[in-house]
């Protein structure tokens, strides 16, 4: 009887085992990944959303099975914007086996560019820095880069820009990540765009723009390209508010108008510059959760999914955590569906072929993410927002640049 | 001529924010001799723990404003009883090496918090029209924050002058054993330099991220930004950090608005106030109103 009870109980113990532990099939197989990005320390306002994005769209793969039985396994650590520690950070994800890497800052995407091409090993980082292309092979940025955003807004402020030359300033970071692209400008405009760049204003931590604000206007400038990020933005914003600078309507004479590129914009800015960043444009490649369509309720359902909070579901950031996560999972499942082993060498493969009928739609861009062994900017198109009534809305149809293909 | 007066004052006003900034380092500095490298986290902390005050509880920003620099005076005294109390006597060094370990504690702890990672603004509560006279525009918060700069210095002007105390801080900057030989608490004086100079570092950071916004990397970075104003007014003196304050600004914007996009110039309002520090300090060592001091042997 004693037995026979011992026996019956191990008999249940066996069936709950293998009833509610997690089953990883005997086939599957688990695909591993690496992130390291400053979810702490400079810029982290931006890398923590993104870091928040990756994680859930790959939680939610697992969870739904995208990939069938097999799973992705993304071990995702934070560097704190440190080159040194984002190297190490690399070096321990090779050593476990990882066969795609997703990085995040220009000087560490720059300092590992020889890595990578030594590991033969596909990247996406979330730095949109032009040089990181550079006599590189395994570099893909996933949207168009901080030159072609710069060279697109350049191209827009010339077309609606009423009378004579448009006359810009560029206000930019202190830095390779400030500086790149406005060479880039500067020679689409010996391309022949009908643009004067008057001066570039490399900014520091300045508590008052006054100075600079009424320097600039004295020399005629209408327009300021910023390519920074958003807390400069937001104290020379408020500056100009201030001084009566700030344009009513885009390109009103005698006022300046003040656009930027991809890190400058976002929630973050109003959250800092308030209504002081009223009627500033911006270009991104994203779907902003203020312009709802069918990608952000995906993108709002899968942060309220994981518990998210409302700034980190609103963030554009976070949808550009789940785009790179969308782009990888993508590749390992075409790998998968033609046959092939997924490793470093085939994903590489699928991520060039991601074009023309392969291109890929994510739900989280404005346009389709094309690779190929030429073009290594994942989404090519932009979309113009505008602050209104305290969010960023469409202005017209997305954008693509055209001086970009010409300076190339 | 509005344009020069509008630099001139964008100057005064910067100048101020950095006097009072630099005003927690001096007065550290001015009772223990010790640079404090954590001093831009605890501006950071005064600004965040009023923005929570005022967001999160819901207590009126003026009140959250005091709070939180009664909270970060009595913040910083702990920290002083911790961290820096043991040292007291050890050589100047180790304890500068603590405040930068400090400096990377208070970080991580205001990154575990979503002000580290997050931006956040402060809700209006000034009027939004600027204030103009003749063409120069200066707005309320910039106002509200050059006179609370200008009371707090002038309250501590008086109390390491007048009051027993702050008479007390002196002498055991001067000599701390001396000091302890006619009565004088050196830890509580530690102690005491440490919480005003967190109270005056909370009124920093809600002045400075009234301005800026509250960016937790903008904010503890002017506790480096201000050590130039530190050094040009002579490290222990209040009223060379004012003046030194003043000259940095006036300089920064004078540059910016004279010298940037001139001769191919840049970035000069960002250089010029380093180069006029390096040539002040080339006739003055002491800066403008540090102590020369003689030791006879």
């Amino acid at each position: 009887m004693k037995n026979k009870r011992c026996l019956s109980l191990t008999g249940l113990i066996l069936i709950m085992f293998f009833t509610f532990t997690p089953s990883v099939n005997a086939e599957g197989k688990i695909h591993k990944l690496g992130m390291s990005l400053a979810i702490t320390g400079p810029t982290s306002d931006a890398g923590n959303p993104y870091s928040k994005g990756v994680e859930d769209y790959f939680r939610f793969v697992n969870e739904t099975r995208v990939l069938g039985d097999d799973k992705i396994e993304c071990m995702i650590r934070d560097d704190q914007y440190k080159t040194d520690v984002t190297k190490r950070n690399f070096e321990e994800y090779l050593d476990k086996g990882i066969v795609m890497y997703l990085n995040y800052s220009t000087g560490s995407t720059l300092g590992l560019k020889r890595d990578f091409e030594e590991e033969q090993i596909a990247v996406l980082p979330a730095s949109y820095h032009a040089g990181n292309l550079d006599d590189s092979n395994y570099i893909f940025l996933p949207v168009a880069s901080y030159s072609e955003q710069l060279v697109a807004l350049s191209e827009y402020v010339v077309k609606n820009h009423k009378g004579g030359k448009a006359k810009v300033a560029m206000f930019i970071h202190p830095s390779a990540f400030g500086r790149g692209p406005v060479e880039d400008a500067q020679k689409a405009i010996k391309a022949g765009l009908n643009m004067e760049i008057v001066e570039v204003v490399e900014h520091g931590k300045n508590l008052d723009n006054s100075a600079m604000l009424k320097r600039l206007s004295n020399k005629g400038v209408q327009y300021v390209l910023c390519h920074t990020v958003q807390s400069p933005v937001s104290t020379m914003l408020k500056d100009s508010t201030r001084l009566g600078m700030t344009a009513k309507s885009y390109g009103e004479k005698g006022k300046l108008t003040f656009l930027g590129v991809h890190y400058t914009g976002g929630n973050d800015l109003i959250a800092l510059a308030g209504d002081a960043s009223e009627g500033f444009f911006w270009t991104c490649s994203f779907n902003l959760t203020s312009e709802p369509g069918k990608g952000t309720d995906k993108q709002l359902a899968l942060a309220k999914r994981y518990g998210r909070d409302n700034k980190a579901a609103n963030s554009h950031n976070y949808a550009a955590g789940i785009m790179v996560a969308q782009v990888v999972t993508e590749a390992i499942k075409r790998t998968k569906a033609k046959g092939f082993e997924v490793n470093k060498k085939n994903l590489y493969k699928e991520m060039n072929a991601m074009n023309g009928n392969y291109a890929y739609q994510p739900y989280t861009t404005i346009g389709p993410v094309t690779y190929s062994d030429t073009d290594r900017a994942g989404v090519d198109m932009l979309q113009i927002y505008s602050v209104q009534d305290g969010t960023f809305k469409k202005v017209g149809t997305p954008i693509q640049s055209e001086y970009m293909k010409k300076i190339e | 001529m509005s344009y020069f007066f509008q630099i001139v004052v964008s100057g005064v006003v910067v100048g101020s924010i950095y006097a009072l900034a630099a005003l927690g380092l001096v007065l550290i500095y001015k009772s223990s001799r010790v640079a404090n490298f954590a001093h831009g986290q605890i501006i950071a902390a005064g600004a965040f723990i009023t923005y929570f005050l005022t967001i999160t509880i819901g207590i009126p920003i003026f009140f959250s404003f005091l709070a939180s620099m009664i909270i970060t005076f009595f913040l910083a005294m702990s920290v002083e009883r911790i961290f820096l109390r043991r040292l007291i006597g050890e050589p100047i060094i180790s304890v500068i090496m603590v405040t930068i370990g400090l400096g990377s504690i208070i970080d991580g702890l205001i990154y575990l918090t979503p002000f580290g990672t997050e931006n956040y603004s402060f809700p209006a509560f000034l009027p939004t029209t600027p204030l103009t006279l003749g063409g120069v525009s200066i707005s309320w918060t910039q106002l509200v924050g050059v006179i609370i700069t200008f009371i707090l210095i002038g309250g501590f002007s008086w109390f390491f002058k007048k009051s027993t105390v702050g008479i007390s801080m002196r002498a055991v900057s001067d000599d701390q054993f001396g000091a302890m030989s006619v009565g004088i608490s050196v830890p509580k004086v530690f102690g005491l330099a440490w919480a005003t100079a967190g109270l005056s570092a909370a009124a920093a950071g809600c002045i400075i991220g009234n301005i800026t916004g509250l960016n937790f990397d903008t904010l503890h970075a002017f506790g480096i930004v201000v050590f130039p104003v530190l050094i040009l007014g002579g490290l222990d003196s209040i009223l060379g950090a004012v003046v030194a304050g003043i000259i940095m600004g006036l300089i920064q914007q004078l540059a910016s608005g004279y010298l940037d996009g001139n001769w191919g110039l840049s970035g000069t309002g960002e250089v010029m106030p380093y180069i006029i520090l390096l040539i002040i300090l080339l006739f003055k060592p002491h800066g403008l109103f540090g102590i020369h001091e003689i030791e006879r042997v």
